[in-house]
């Protein structure tokens, strides 16, 4: 990432005012407080010292671009409730006001987001044939028939022998890694990955290392010192190694350098969990995933993991690997012997919009999805970047990341897009580093040429106003055609 | 100067207090606010340079000792409070001594100590008061006060 020097400078300034002004405001908070009596003596505070800190003085002076509440499906164009504050965004309330927006942050890659002309009536009848909840765990009576031949269709859309679903996409990695690892073994983390999976890896007991992210020198490097080392007081071997990482990244919108790292750890020894929840159905010739796109065999990845809610439209993970690993997970599982099985509508519309995207429901849509998802994603991403905006993330992903590094122009995007009715996604501590705040702008297969032209021009106003374009910007040469022309004549 | 760019590496530590002070520009932020807090005491107190420093170099001693030494834990509850018994300084580099982060924060108290007495021609009532805040920043900071709590001030319970 290249930050010019003037930006850290002032992003660090402003921090630290806000902090000061933090720190000033419960100080006199305290001081008050102190007079007025307590009606809880005796009991301990809800909130240990300075952790609500950055919910208190941060977040809420600019809680209304955070939380948006939606009236209508997430299709290309959706409806946003307007939000009123009376005292200063500590509260907002709903008022009966929808603005119809341009929808630039939803997951919907391929656009199954909205009534789908294949899959809707296929689930409304499951629906009405099997209700909305099975009731039941998946080793109860929670298993139709539906469920095997999702899984059935997950594991060969995937490539593998075998795959297992869960309801919650969440659930499944921190549900599978204390399941596969324990004390004694080793996970070594990208140093971005998503919380599901750090909170997966804290919760198994095994020891967990982070390499710099997307760098397999440094993965190497770690894996040699680790192994070198052994268990942490014993110095034994390790039982097991597993290296985490994912397909794209949600926050930085690159791809995995997937290849190398494939076989540093085929060299070493170590197992590949691939956590692919952005990845799969957006790239790829067929959807396939990050695999497809970067010519990786999926016999060399040990665990493929991904979720339905971004490319399929539906909800719940899946897991898919060997058909041993799948049997062991089976009945070892907490989230397959103890949770609710994913719902039978949700499952028929994994089942078809797999159907769609392989074209096995007879017409080409899926294959048209595919193709539209990439050329928008490759136009937006090099318009941005010639309109001299700070995009992140590699040719062919659909999330871009635009950087705002300042947190005063956080509101300030969010606000002034919404008034030109464009929904954007503005994304802040704690889910990215604190000073590399970011506008996240995810591309649809729904999207059309118009909706991404409208996107362009009102971006490219805010950005303007609010001051975000921190790479020159690449002169427009067919203006200059025209205007040589027009002199010629 | 708008023209300048840095590149930020990716960093591995986890731990989000403490990750912002290891990007590009912030060893110039801390020294640049030094130096605006020097004039702005200057201007509004209108007093001699010396005076300006040590009054600098004394809220310098009661901010940073309040922020990185006696505070503990992190602002937000993400990270579930596996820090709430360190101080920011003994989170910063996860615990790792004798870095350049460490190194660079412990001569920036010593640098400002010189300069307020040597611009107060080293003259009492000054020097003793900058002297002793010196004194008790630089031994926070020593390898050897990690995790120490002398007679158990700022303990848990």
């Amino acid at each position: 990432m290249i930050i010019p020097y003037l930006t850290a400078l002032t992003t660090y300034f402003s921090y630290g005012l806000l902090f000061a002004f933090g720190q000033l405001r419960d100080f006199f908070r305290k001081s008050v407080d102190w007079w007025s009596a307590s009606t809880l003596q005796g009991y301990a505070p809800i909130c240990l010292g300075l952790e609500d800190f950055y919910i208190r003085r941060l977040y809420l002076r600019i809680q209304d671009c955070f939380n948006r509440p939606i009236s209508s499906p997430p299709d290309a164009w959706f409806d946003v409730v307007e939000r009123v504050s009376n005292d200063n965004n500590k509260t907002l309330k709903r008022t009966t006001k929808v603005n119809r927006c341009l929808n630039l942050g939803s997951y919907n890659y391929l656009g199954f987001a909205a009534a789908d002309e294949y899959c809707t009536p296929r689930v409304i009848e499951c629906l009405k044939k099997y209700t909305p909840s099975t009731c039941s765990t998946r080793v109860d009576g929670g298993t139709t028939i539906l469920h095997t031949e999702m899984e059935e269709c997950v594991a060969n859309f995937v490539g593998k022998p075998a795959a297992i679903v869960f309801g919650m996409g969440y659930v499944t990695n921190s549900a599978i890694l204390p399941v596969l690892i324990g004390k004694g073994g080793l996970i070594i983390s990208d140093s971005l990955n998503h919380n599901s999976i750090v909170n997966g890896a804290r919760g198994s007991g095994a020891t967990v290392r982070v390499f710099q992210h997307n760098t397999p020198s440094h993965l190497e490097s770690v894996l040699r010192e680790q192994i070198a080392d052994g268990q942490p007081r014993t110095h034994r071997p390790w039982k097991k190694i597993i290296v985490v990482v994912e397909g794209i990244y949600s926050m930085e919108g690159e791809l995995c350098k997937l290849p190398e790292i494939v076989s540093i750890c085929k060299k070493y020894k170590a197992f590949v969990y691939l956590d692919e929840a952005h990845s799969i159905g957006a790239v790829g010739k067929s959807g396939r995933g990050v695999c497809e796109l970067l010519g990786v065999d999926t016999a060399d990845v040990d665990i493929m993991m991904g979720t339905f809610t971004k490319s399929f439209g539906s909800s719940g993970g899946y897991i898919a690997g060997s058909k041993e690993l799948i049997q062991y997970l089976k009945y070892t599982c907490p989230a397959h012997l103890y949770a609710t099985s994913i719902s039978a509508p949700a499952a028929q519309q994994i089942i078809s919009s797999i159907k769609v995207v392989l074209g096995e429901d007879g017409s080409s849509r899926g294959a048209q999805k595919l193709a539209r998802i990439r050329e928008n994603s490759n136009f937006f991403r090099s318009e941005l970047q010639k309109m001299g905006f700070e995009v992140l993330g590699d040719n062919d992903s659909p999330v871009m990341p635009i950087m705002l590094y300042n947190p005063a122009k956080i509101p300030a995007f969010s606000r002034e897009c919404l008034k030109r009715n464009v929904a954007v996604v503005t994304v802040a501590f704690p889910a990215t580093p604190l000073l590399l705040a970011r506008a996240r702008i995810c591309i649809s297969a729904s999207h059309s040429r118009e909706d991404l032209l409208k996107a362009l021009e009102v971006i490219s106003t805010v950005g303007d106003m609010v001051g975000v374009k921190y790479f020159p910007a690449e002169p427009n040469k067919q203006q200059v055609e025209v205007g040589q022309v027009k002199k010629v004549d | 100067m708008a023209n300048l760019y840095v590149r930020a590496a990716p960093t591995t530590d986890l731990n989000r207090n403490t990750e912002w002070f290891t990007y590009p520009g912030v060893w110039s932020t801390y020294i640049l606010i030094l130096f605006f807090s020097w004039l702005m005491v200057l201007s509004i107190f209108a007093c001699s340079p010396g005076m300006a420093w040590t009054v600098v170099h004394l809220s310098h001693f009661f901010v940073t000792y309040q922020f990185f030494h006696w505070k503990k834990g992190t602002p937000f509850a993400e990270d579930q409070g596996i820090y709430n018994r360190l101080t920011w300084w003994e989170q910063i580099d996860s615990g790792k001594q004798l870095t350049r982060n460490r190194k660079f924060l412990t001569v920036v108290p010593i640098v400002l100590y010189l300069i307020a007495s040597h611009t107060t021609d080293y003259q009492h009532p000054m020097l003793f008061f900058n002297t002793l805040a010196v004194f008790v920043l630089v031994v926070a900071k020593f390898p050897h006060m990690h995790k120490v709590r002398i007679f158990g001030i700022n303990a848990d319970q």
